[in-house]
């Protein structure tokens, strides 16, 4: 019996069609937990109450989205944990992305959380420079940048008093795309623990940091990362929804490759029937 | 029940414009398309224009007057546009080259080519100790790391008495690289099959109410 060719529309048609059965009926598909993301968890709840967290480094949101799940995960652990946060965008569409982790976490009192604007968190504007600009901030942030992203004068702001330097900053976690920058100018150079919610595809690139700076540089994978960091926190979030829909994709996606390549040989072997 | 929030509905349009290219070009993505790279650049001017202000307001206030430096520096940056004047860009930059590779290079040597220098000799020196598995994983990540190394330092295959030792190094490097390849295409489908899925879930949860 011969499979007939399945065209690229077909294809996407039944991806499709997967897609939203995994979205409406969730499985509750079981996932490994990793020590890293524990290490990583065990390393912001011992952290003292009232540290600085910066959270920060370039950004495309898109990409970042995937980020989205750990973070959100972690910036309810630390509004539990009573840490405080800066929020440092080394890219234009990072100040939205920061907006839509705190919003969606509901960490602002606003939102039914405990944070204070200006107390607990603070938003700066978008710092272009590159590495120049990671270095200015780390030397003096108050002549780095002299305002939030509201214009407020960095002095007016309670939090931003007590953070002058690299000094006053007790951990960073970058939920962007160039973590190489974070690892340069503020774990190697600072020595500031760097945490890294990384996208899938930026994992393999940065995964040998964790190897040059043990128990200072930890990486979480992707959404499945978010997933764990979830489950830590007890929120399951878009991280627990997307493992989900991992785990039926990846039969699919089997299931596709298999397809293909038995297509494939039978092209090959008719094209070799028709060369004799 | 469907969402009556305005901006849920653009978001589910624009979503929706996305994923008609699965179907074949049509003229929903290319409206997609260009509004999205439109909305982009606008941010992007806005952010460019507000940073801008705030950053040179110390200038006018007088409180900073060196920052007319950065100011004028930016200003013959402008020049490159005109092939006439081009040469006045130059200036800024080379200056802008020159501070990157200085910050750069001073960095990059510390935590590229030190510290995993370093990671695989602490590695190396782990490999016979501690529990099976993740001995395997030092010894990977070590014989990796030196095959690899060999494989862009000697593409060329040397001639001599070692060729054929370093030609089966260089075979392993090609394997690392491979598996390298291997990793970030899996962990790549991973990314995209997962935003697939969160826009699918917005579409279902957020607009429909499903």
């Amino acid at each position: 019996m011969k499979i007939p060719e399945l065209s690229s529309r077909t294809i996407w048609a039944v991806v499709m069609i997967v897609y939203i059965v995994t979205c409406t009926i969730p499985i509750g598909a079981s996932f490994e937990m990793s020590d890293i993301t524990i290490e990583i968890y065990e390393f912001i709840d011992d952290l003292p109450e009232g540290s600085v967290v910066f959270i920060g480094g370039s950004a495309v949101f898109a990409f970042d989205l995937e980020s989205s799940a750990s973070l959100i995960a972690c910036l309810k652990q630390m509004e539990r944990k009573n840490l405080r946060i800066v929020c440092a965008p080394f890219g234009v569409e990072a100040v939205q992305f920061h907006k839509y982790c705190i919003d969606a976490s509901g960490v602002m009192e606003s939102r039914g959380g405990t944070w204070v604007y200006g107390v607990d968190y603070v938003q700066l504007p978008y710092m272009p420079g590159g590495a120049a600009a990671y270095v200015a901030l780390m030397d003096d942030i108050h002549t780095a940048v002299a305002t939030d992203v509201a214009g407020t004068p960095l002095n007016d702001l309670p939090l931003m008093q007590e953070v002058l330097n690299h000094e006053d900053i007790d951990a960073w976690i970058c939920p962007h795309w160039a973590f190489d920058m974070i690892v340069r100018y503020v774990v190697a150079e600072r020595d500031i623990p760097g945490i890294y919610f990384a996208q899938a595809a930026a994992y393999a690139n940065y995964v040998p940091y964790m190897m040059a700076y043990p128990g200072m540089v930890w990486m979480t994978n992707g959404f499945l990362g978010g997933a764990q960091y979830e489950k830590l926190e007890g929120v399951p979030g878009l991280g627990t929804a997307v493992v989900d829909s991992y785990a039926i994709m990846s039969v699919v996606y089997v299931g596709f490759i298999i397809l293909g390549n038995i297509t494939m040989y039978q092209n090959r072997d008719e094209e070799e029937e028709i060369i004799q | 029940m469907i969402s009556t929030d305005p901006w849920v509905w653009v978001s589910a349009l624009m979503t929706i414009c996305s994923f008609s290219l699965l179907y074949g070009e049509n003229p929903l993505f290319r409206f997609g398309e260009y509004t999205y790279t439109a909305i982009v650049v606008a941010h992007s001017v806005v952010t460019g224009i507000s940073t801008l202000q705030s950053r040179f307001a110390p200038l006018i206030s007088g409180a900073k007057p060196l920052l007319i430096i950065p100011l004028i520096l930016g200003l013959m940056s402008i020049f490159v546009v005109w092939r006439r004047y081009a040469w006045i860009a130059s200036f800024p930059i080379a200056i802008m080259i020159g501070v990157g590779t200085g910050l750069s290079m001073r960095a990059l040597i510390a935590t590229e080519i030190l510290s995993n220098i370093a990671a695989v000799i602490r590695e190396a020196g782990l490999i016979l100790v501690g529990p099976p598995v993740n001995s395997l994983g030092y010894l990977i990540r070590v014989v990796f790391t030196i095959s690899g190394l060999f494989y862009l330092l000697f593409t060329v295959g040397h001639k001599g008495p070692l060729n054929k030792p370093l030609s089966y190094l260089r075979e392993i490097g090609k394997y690392a690289f491979l598996s390298y390849l291997g990793l970030s295409v899996g962990n790549a489908i991973m990314q995209h099959s997962g935003l697939a899925t969160s826009a699918i879930s917005r579409l279902l949860g957020q607009w429909l109410g499903l």
